[in-house]
């Protein structure tokens, strides 16, 4: 006969109670695993969708993720003529924040290189990839944009033509994916006045030589809106995302690339450690404090209930043990009560947890490794906690049975 | 056969001037199948004497035997004392000490159990026809009267089947007609089953059915006598 068991369901208002204010614990516990299992996937789910073999980033930095990476764009036909090279992409990432109406909206926009990267590859939910090399987006669904929204971002209109299910930077905000020459655009928005007064500063000095003066035609070259001025600083890429012929080539292509003075090289699997170690890390950390802190409020709370229990069971325990009842049966008696309470709490967590963190603002996931990896801390936790009950029922004198 | 043979049993309690000793050099010889009474006021030992015996606090001297084994020497348990009480003990208690969360049956079942029977459930409802609490038997302890509590009590204690049953008081709790019953009950479970049956009271009225008064009165047994059967 389990006593234990017994005894929960003859009380089964205190142990479902004890259990509710226990899973309330577990939930954020759970939550803790889930916000950082999240956060990794935020943070590799750019990087694994865009399926690069090597990743040419600006020599000495950890970009374009973990760090600030500028390449010149001559970097992509420069690294597509390395043999071994199959195809090479330019990729830019920033992350920014504009005013659409009165909605503030972060994201983080990434530009790739057209007509190669069309988005395809991309987790499409609906829509399409990008048909044109200008004025359309593809948006991740936690921005509310329906296919077809208009999105005002520096002086163009780009129109949504794809959306995408969870596919979020290593922030956490949403990502767009454009063109690279849109998403330069729409980076650098740069005040009109800027642009018209260095319009005018070209026109002029172009009048004042021999050549302006001659072919005054020019003068519409130097004012053309697609025109960039040369006195601001040009358009750069974040990155080159290279796919090589076949595995056996890579460490060929990697070692010419990092031979260069201005190029450091990664593969995907390097960036994504990158990544994690950067830019997780510390959240990571903090994640696993505030659990640490959780899990010991945690023993604490349960093993204080048990011992509450074990007490008020003090001449019930005396009894048995009058009775010849073994120091194993006692124990299991108290242990078994803790891994009960334990194992009620976390199955309250799992499903106040099932239905409550799809609501929260950052992603929280649920793996089945961090499901097990808690349920295994809370058998841990509820078997800590039932040591000082244990401790105090081998105590317990059987002469207290006969104790009126 | 002899259910219990206690020699010489001291024990003591404080040091120097505030030692006081509850059990002197005490002998006393319990037959198996005999119902017992243990008279005195209160402060005399008997509380002393049963945790003596029942392996529940060792005494400072002396010999106890058990159906002829040797279970404390010099004051000295010979072995586990979870062990000597399941295999030879029974207690029944001034309240009945039922454990509240288990049905009737489950307080005698839990007792078979501990006591190593093969079929507990089987047992215990042996158990509960024989005292005649069956019809209780899914009844958990606070709906049970004070009577059927004692006498589901008195079953958990011959669950183990044991050759000595020490009796703290059992009728305190009861009304007259009460207490009679639960006294001629112990008597009957001493006789119909064998095993010894020592009973701490202070009834006077129930004195009949016992086979043997004991007398305690500082922690000695001050006198005895074998109690003549009146149709004899």
């Amino acid at each position: 006969m389990n006593l234990a068991l017994q005894d929960v369901r003859r009380n089964p208002g205190r142990f479902v109670g004890t259990s509710i204010g226990m899973s309330l614990l577990f939930t954020v516990v759970l939550a803790m695993a889930g916000i950082y299992q999240g956060l990794v996937e935020d943070a590799t789910v750019l990087v694994r969708s865009l399926h690069a073999d090597v990743w040419v980033v600006q020599h000495g930095t950890r970009g374009p993720f973990a760090d600030i990476s500028r390449l010149d764009p001559s970097m992509e036909a420069r690294v597509a003529a390395v043999p071994g090279v199959r195809r090479a992409r330019s990729f830019t990432y920033q992350v920014l924040q504009r005013q659409q109406g009165a909605r503030s909206l972060r994201f983080a926009i990434v530009g790739q290189g057209w007509p190669d990267d069309r988005g395809g590859d991309l987790p499409l939910m609906a829509g399409r990839p990008l048909g044109q090399s200008h004025g359309e987006l593809i948006a991740d669904a936690s921005l509310g944009l329906p296919i077809g929204a208009t999105l005002h971002l520096g002086d163009e209109e780009y129109r949504v033509v794809g959306l995408t299910k969870q596919f979020l930077a290593s922030s956490g905000d949403a990502i767009l994916v454009a063109t690279r020459s849109d998403a330069q655009l729409i980076v650098e928005n740069l005040p009109p006045d800027a642009v018209r007064t260095e319009r005018e500063r070209r026109a002029e000095r172009l009048r004042s030589t021999d050549l302006g003066r001659a072919q005054p035609s020019l003068e519409d070259l130097a004012v053309d809106p697609q025109w960039r001025p040369p006195a601001l600083p040009s358009s750069t890429i974040a990155a080159v995302l290279v796919d090589i012929y076949g595995d056996a080539r890579l460490n060929d292509v990697r070692r010419t690339i990092a031979s260069w003075p201005d190029a450091s090289v990664y593969t995907t699997p390097e960036q994504e450690r990158l990544l994690l170690d950067g830019v997780v890390e510390k959240p990571r950390r903090q994640l696993g404090l505030f659990s640490l802190i959780l899990v010991l409020t945690s023993s604490v709370l349960i093993a204080a209930v048990i011992y509450m229990m074990t007490l008020q069971k003090t001449h019930d325990i005396a009894v048995l043990k009058l009775m010849g009842a073994p120091a194993t049966r006692i124990a299991a008696m108290v242990l078994q009560q803790a891994w009960l309470i334990g194992i009620l709490a976390y199955a309250i967590a799992i499903a106040i947890g099932t239905q409550a963190f799809p609501h929260f603002p950052r992603r929280v996931v649920l793996t089945t490794l961090s499901i097990s990896g808690v349920g295994a801390l809370v058998v841990v936790v509820s078997t800590l906690a039932s040591l000082l009950g244990v401790a105090y029922a081998l105590k317990v004198d059987a002469g207290r049975a006969l104790e009126a | 056969m002899e259910a219990l043979v206690a020699e010489r049993v001291s024990k003591c309690y404080g040091e120097a001037e505030t030692r006081v000793c509850a059990l002197n050099a005490i002998s006393i010889r319990l037959e198996s199948g005999k119902i017992v009474a243990l008279l005195g006021p209160s402060g005399s030992g008997k509380s002393t004497l049963i945790k003596a015996v029942g392996l529940v606090t060792p005494p400072d001297a002396g010999n106890i035997w058990m159906q002829d084994k040797l279970v404390v020497k010099a004051g000295q348990r010979t072995a586990n004392a979870s062990k000597l009480r399941r295999e030879y003990l029974g207690f029944v208690f001034q309240k009945a000490n039922l454990i509240p969360f288990l049905t009737a049956r489950q307080n005698v079942e839990i007792a078979c159990e501990i006591g190593g029977d093969p079929n507990p459930r089987a047992r215990a409802t042996e158990l509960l026809e024989y005292l005649g609490v069956m019809s209780r038997g899914s009844a958990l302890p606070a709906t049970l009267s004070g009577g059927e509590q004692q006498r589901v009590a008195i079953a958990r204690a011959l669950a183990n089947r044991p050759s000595l049953i020490l009796a703290d008081e059992p009728t305190a709790a009861l009304d007259k007609a009460r207490g009679r019953a639960v006294m001629e009950l112990f008597a009957r479970v001493a006789h119909e089953q064998g095993a010894a049956v020592l009973v701490v009271t202070h009834d006077q009225r129930t004195l009949d059915v016992f086979d043997v008064l004991y007398q305690m009165e500082d922690g000695r047994l001050e006198r005895w006598r074998e109690v003549v059967p009146v149709a004899s």
